[in-house]
């Protein structure tokens, strides 16, 4: 793996698997907590590289290739470092049809990057999904929660301005 | 014609009259009295303009000014501002439904008046977090009910009774699936809410968990009841962050109450419940896939059976509903089955949420009873589709589903319906496409979306969706062959008969779908490399040149305008199009519906600059592209209107002797006989003819073929080929009592007189039938004859007239009136002057064309007297002679000639027709388009080596390079260059030509699509 | 919860608080919020409301948060309950319309017409 686990050693690592294993003390027995696990992991530390699937794999005793299983199954789950914000492009067809195209070329323009990739500076990972269900405000892009609707190209320099 | 500045134009419709519209005309008419303006302005009555709901009316011309909502009062501003200052009075203007509310207040009401809420009942009414407020609205009543006083056995009776079926796609019946988890011994059992709503545009269960979280709550522990179930989970997707921190909270207060937990209602119930969020894989709607991944697994499917009803969540017995069919249950319960019943169809009981987005006026979410017309949930509810575009198509029912185009806008939405057109009722994904949607990209969108989403477990839905994407993909770049069309064909039901799954046995569907309904899409992007919606930009030079039938190169033109050198922008135009100045002033410009500065400020003007261009050259002579030499073979054309003349056009280019042969005394079809000279002086056509003739065109004139002469005598005297372009030119008389009385004209009888010079005796009063352009040519031209009072009679409305808006309101503006949803029924003869029969008319269901259909209203028709009436409900061909005695041709219905438009080929090896004769009347620019087709069928035919490219097809970048920085400022895209009125009697033309300086300022507005950098 | 009894209470008295007339609250605000409205700007509607009626010394009106309408075009949207009154809604409420409609419309009585829908 290319990426860089996060070193337990040092202090606010020790804490985050701390609150992690607090986490999975709290949940019910058994593997069906492994992808509400997974969530709480990857909203601790950013992603799920394979030292913290390792973790979570010993904790929940489960296989650790079948965390990697899951991991690798759903999109929402990364094994990649992510920039500080998400801004993620709705191409669900409502969104499609009212120009996201357009607005994915200005994001990928603005930010410098493709879909998928994170900005040098850590500041934005840029990523798409299918259909954030806000279609009556199409086109969509979300940054972290927040939803910004009836998007257009040049409204995206000053959307981006909002997130540090 | 008095020398009237200024026409107000007050709806006389009877919903006007009766809300005061008499008033407000005697008060306008005093203030101008009073401000001595009364000969200035005229005050004109009109027929109803269809807006009832914002009456009283007026239109102020020559500004176009719409005023509503009229009182007495009003007038004394109306006058002393606007007529008086010129200045526009904001406080009555019509908002129009982009940017003001009011037009959206009309269709608010439809909104709100046909949707029936059930699901959807508290969603905006109370507050999510407050579970109090859900108390309030009669929650947790239906459990207690439930509880207190039924058995198991009853609810499952009662939910069975109800009719409801599953509203998450597949439509199971819902009372089935909790008995057959009743029925199942294991313990423990499950219920199971699926709120992964991934089908992209359905958000019905994201609005349900978000605004009415108790409602699913409630009906999961009475269905834990019914089948003896006591632990539920609810399944959401983790895109829906608002809706999971509602439900937990509402899950926590739940339990607080005491409605979440042991013993409910005393009744010695326990049941509770679990948030699962999910994890962005689309396939986890499908319910195995789900409960493996509520398990903790990939969420991959299984085989059923077993079904989740034998075994599911862990392996228990389960029911797994979707929100929406939860959100049902309370009501249900409370109201009764029976209740509940009466909604819907015979099979589909109830309501149903969708989901409207798209291109459509008003997007959100409704829920209408089961059985609604498709066309009425588009249109009246959705307010139809923005910005003037024509309705296409719905893709209904996500990924999954397909799309249904106008034709059947009368469906019923049903469970039944759906499939039947090839799509689905799924969860309720509704998105509304217009013109400039590719139905061959849409399938590639959705195949795309599949191949993403396919979990990969079994092989038709990994490899074959994939393949099929290869292949669709190739088709939108246009490198796609007929074999890649048939393995589509081919693969598409293999994939959908083998995958595993929900996901991958639908998979195929967008695609089988749109070749159902747009075949001739896919075939025009293989063949003809082309993507009419302007969507597969591979297809395109630009987006502009892609949207004109002839493919005129605007942006090379127009880069050449506006460095102010005309000569080469008019070479330009000339490759594809002959007749600039025509064009110039009839066009419809296609093009500009597609002009990508039509995002920014407005599209260009580009018919106006055309004209311009075409009017700074007294000959095209040495501008014509370059003539090869005489190969010896003769050409007829019969017919010279445009269509004929474009194929004469580029024959004699290519070195054929081509003779035109024409049935009239001059050469020029429907451009000189048909259109008014107002619009399109006969000098332009003069001189855009003559320049035809002296490149080589030989035109005959006074020659009818099939009656004068034959094609097979033709042959003999040594023609090989023939192309039949000899118009439509004949008006269809409506088959009613009177249409042959003196005063009675047709369309085209008329205008083909009044172009001869004819001032025919229409007397005062002239009734016009008809909303096409030839009846508002012929009521413009008729007051020119000195008629006073010219009404249209349109049986449609106003939105729905098929001719340019703006001869409308220049019809209008002369004083013409226009009163829609009216026809006739007779026509008699009464003291020497017609007595007309008039019916009213109301809009009925759809058409094939996605109208609504008028139809007569059952009361009695009003009678009216008028001088002279002028029929022009529309037109047919007149070639049963030539047909007759040419030998191996076929007739259509309107006695026109059969033959592919898209090739000119007809049944005959060496006859090709096109024009109006082949596809019914059309504009210009499609004639013209018509010409270059048949001139290449015929060269084809003749010529021994294949020919690479035609002139038309010939795009050459111009030698300028766009300056991208430059930010002009636009000429104001509404201002048309009109006379006013009075001016109009003096001058022929009604419009000026643009002057350089705006010619060249216009042209650089231009953001030069064309260049590839 | 033990009985249906005890739910009906319950019923009874939020409705009570809730009911206009005769009640505490002389107006009800409500404000959808569901998702579509968010990111149509309702929370600077909500704050704006609440911004009004705090500057104007008002306490006796209710400000209610809901789910979405369905009417997602014309978010955000705000529904104004007065007593003895059918409910007027409002659409593209900004921030700035909706301290219009505070004051026009909750204490001056007057409906704010021109930003009226349905």
């Amino acid at each position: 793996m290319a990426t860089q686990a996060p070193a337990r050693t040092c202090g606010p690592q020790n804490d985050l698997f701390a609150e992690l294993d607090a986490f999975i003390a709290g949940q019910g027995p058994g593997r069906d907590a492994l992808i509400p696990v997974l969530h709480k992991a990857q909203e601790l530390f950013g992603f799920l590289p394979i030292d913290v699937q390792r973790h979570v794999a010993d904790a929940l005793g489960v296989p650790v290739s079948e965390v990697l299983g899951v991991v690798t199954f759903y999109h929402y789950f990364s094994m990649q470092p992510r920039g500080r914000h998400t801004v993620n492009v709705c191409l669900g067809t409502a969104c499609y049809v009212r120009g996201a195209k357009k607005v994915v070329e200005a994001l990928c323009g603005e930010l410098g990057v493709r879909l998928g990739e994170t900005t040098a500076d850590r500041r934005f990972s840029l990523t798409s999904q299918r259909c954030f269900g806000a279609c009556g405000l199409a086109p969509v892009i979300m940054i972290d929660e927040n939803v910004h609707g009836r998007v257009t190209p040049k409204k995206v320099p000053g959307i981006l301005a909002q997130y540090e | 014609m008095k020398t009237v500045r200024t026409q107000i134009l007050l709806c006389a419709g009877g919903s006007c009259i009766s809300s005061g519209m008499e008033s407000v005309r005697s008060g306008l008419e005093r203030e101008l009295e009073r401000h001595g303006l009364a000969s200035e302005v005229e005050i004109i009555a009109t027929g109803c303009m269809g807006m009832c709901q914002i009456g009283p009316m007026a239109i102020v011309y020559p500004e176009g000014v719409f005023y509503q909502k009229l009182t007495p009062d009003d007038a004394a501003e109306i006058v002393e501002e606007h007529l008086l200052k010129g200045r526009v009075v904001e406080r009555l203007l019509y908002k129009r439904a982009t940017t003001g509310e009011l037009v959206e207040a009309i269709s608010n009401i439809d909104f709100f008046k046909l949707q029936e809420k059930i699901a959807l009942r508290n969603c905006g009414s109370i507050d999510p977090e407050d579970i109090r407020e859900y108390i309030a609205a009669d929650g947790y009543e239906a459990l207690g009910r439930v509880l207190s006083s039924m058995t198991p056995e009853q609810v499952v009776a009662e939910v069975k009774a109800s009719g409801l079926r599953g509203r998450g796609g597949a439509g199971f019946p819902t009372g089935l699936k909790w008995q057959f988890t009743a029925a199942e011994k294991a313990e423990p059992k499950y219920v199971v809410c699926n709120g992964d709503e991934g089908d992209p545009g359905a958000f019905m269960d994201r609005s349900i968990l978000e605004g009415d979280p108790h409602s699913i709550i409630e009906a999961m522990a009475i269905c834990g009841y019914a089948v003896g179930a006591h632990q539920g989970y609810v399944y959401v997707r983790a895109e829906y962050p608002l809706a999971i921190r509602r439900l937990a909270k509402a899950i926590e207060q739940a339990r607080e109450y005491g409605l979440l937990g042991q013993d409910l209602f005393g009744s010695g119930f326990a049941f509770d419940l679990e948030i699962r969020m999910g994890a962005g894989a689309f396939v986890c709607g499908e319910e195995t896939a789900l409960m493996h991944s509520i398990e903790g697994r990939r969420g991959e499917p299984r085989p059923k059976p077993p079904f989740p009803a034998q075994q599911g969540l862990f392996g228990k017995p389960t029911v797994l509903n979707n929100v929406e069919t939860f959100a049902n249950i309370p009501t249900i319960i409370l109201e009764g089955a029976e209740t509940f019943a009466k909604l819907g169809t015979e099979k589909s009981r109830g309501t149903k949420v969708f989901a409207l987005a798209g291109d459509v006026v008003n997007s959100g979410l409704v829920e209408v009873p089961m059985g609604i017309s498709l066309g009425s949930v588009v249109f009246d509810i959705g307010g139809g589709i923005p910005n003037n575009k024509a309705f296409k198509a719905v893709q209904i029912g996500g990924p999954s589903g397909g799309c249904i185009p106008k034709e059947y806008l009368n469906t019923p939405i049903t469970y039944e319906s759906l499939p039947e057109l090839g799509a689905i009722m799924g969860s309720g994904g509704l998105i509304v496409m217009n013109e400039d949607t590719c139905m061959v990209d849409l399938a590639r969108y959705f195949l795309e979306f599949i191949t993403e989403e396919s979990c990969g477990k079994c092989t038709p839905c990994r490899v074959g969706t994939r393949i099929m994407l290869e292949l669709v993909t190739k088709i939108c770049r246009g490198r796609g062959t007929m074999e890649d069309l048939r393995k589509l064909e081919e693969l598409a039901p293999q994939i959908a008969k083998t995958s595993l799954c929900g996901l991958g046995q639908t998979a195929p569907n967008p695609v089988l779908s749109t070749l159902r309904y747009f075949r001739e899409e896919y075939l025009e992007h293989i063949q003809e490399h082309r993507c009419r919606a302007g969507v597969c930009t591979d297809l395109m030079w630009a987006p502009c040149t892609n949207a004109c039938p002839a493919s005129v190169n605007v942006p090379a033109y127009m880069a050449y305008v506006s460095q102010g050198r005309y000569e080469d922008a008019l070479r330009i135009h000339l490759k594809a199009n002959p007749f600039p100045s025509v064009c110039g002033r009839v066009c419809p410009q296609w093009c500009i519906k597609k002009c990508r500065r039509g995002d920014l400020e407005g599209p260009l003007a580009v018919r106006l600059v055309k004209r311009f261009m075409g009017d700074q050259a007294r000959d095209y002579d040495d501008l014509y592209p370059a003539k090869e030499a005489a190969n010896g073979h003769r050409v007829a054309v019969i017919g010279s209107g445009p269509a004929g003349l474009t194929a004469a056009y580029y024959l004699v280019l290519m070195g054929y002797g081509v003779t035109v042969f024409e049935r009239q005394a001059e050469a020029g079809g429907m451009l000189r006989y048909a259109i008014p000279d107002y619009r399109l002086p006969r000098a332009y056509v003069d001189k855009e003819i003559d320049g035809l003739v002296k490149l080589g065109v030989e035109i005959r004139t006074g020659v009818e073929i099939g009656r004068d002469i034959t094609i097979p005598q033709l042959e003999e005297q040594g023609y090989e080929a023939f192309y039949v372009a000899s118009g439509c030119g004949r008006e269809i008389r409506p088959n009613i009592p009177g249409v042959d009385l003196p005063g009675v004209y047709t369309g085209i009888e008329f205008l083909d007189r009044a172009a001869k010079g004819e001032k025919l005796p229409v007397g005062r009063d002239v009734l016009v039938i008809g909303g096409g352009d030839s009846a508002i040519d012929a009521s413009r031209i008729a007051r020119r004859m000195g008629a006073r009072n010219v009404t249209i009679l349109y049986r449609r409305t106003r939105s729905e007239m098929p001719t340019n808006p703006i001869e409308i309101r220049e019809a209008e503006v002369e004083g013409n009136k226009v009163e829609f949803l009216a026809n006739i029924d007779a026509i008699r003869q009464q003291d020497g002057r017609l007595e007309v029969s008039i019916v009213r008319m109301r809009l009925g269901p759809f058409d094939k064309t996605g109208r609504r259909r008028p139809e007569p209203m059952p009361a009695a028709g009003e009678a009216r007297l008028v001088d002279a009436v002028i029929l022009a409900i529309g037109q047919q061909s007149d070639a049963d002679a030539l047909v007759d005695t040419t030998g191996g041709l076929e007739a259509t219905s309107w006695h026109g000639v059969q033959a592919d438009p898209k090739t000119g080929r007809t049944t005959r090896p060496n006859v090709f027709a096109g024009g109006d004769l082949v596809i019914g009347a059309a504009t210009v620019v499609e004639a013209i388009q018509a010409g270059q087709i048949g001139a290449k069928a015929i060269d084809q035919m003749l010529r021994p080596a294949p020919r690479r490219q035609y002139l038309w097809e010939q795009l050459d970048p111009p030698e300028i390079v766009p300056d991208l920085d430059a930010d002009v400022e636009a000429i104001d895209p509404t201002r048309e260059p009109l006379l006013r009125p009075e001016e109009r009697l003096i001058s022929v033309e009604v419009e000026r030509t643009i002057t350089a300086a705006e010619a060249m300022r216009e042209a650089c507005r231009c953001l030069r699509c064309d260049y590839k950098g | 919860m033990k009985s249906l009894d005890e739910l009906r209470k319950i019923r009874d008295q939020v409705r009570k608080d809730l009911e206009l007339r005769g009640g505490q609250h002389r107006a009800k605000v409500v404000v959808c919020m569901g998702t579509c409205g968010i990111a149509a700007g309702a929370r600077e509607t909500m704050k704006a409301i609440l911004d009004t009626l705090e500057a104007e010394k008002v306490t006796d009106v209710a400000v209610v948060a809901a789910g979405c309408q369905g009417f997602c075009e014309q978010e955000p949207l705000v529904e104004i309950h007065l007593r003895d009154a059918a409910p007027v809604r409002y659409g593209h409420v900004d921030a700035e319309k909706a301290a219009r409609i505070v004051r026009e419309h909750i204490l001056g009585g007057h409906t704010v017409d021109e930003l009226v829908f349905g």
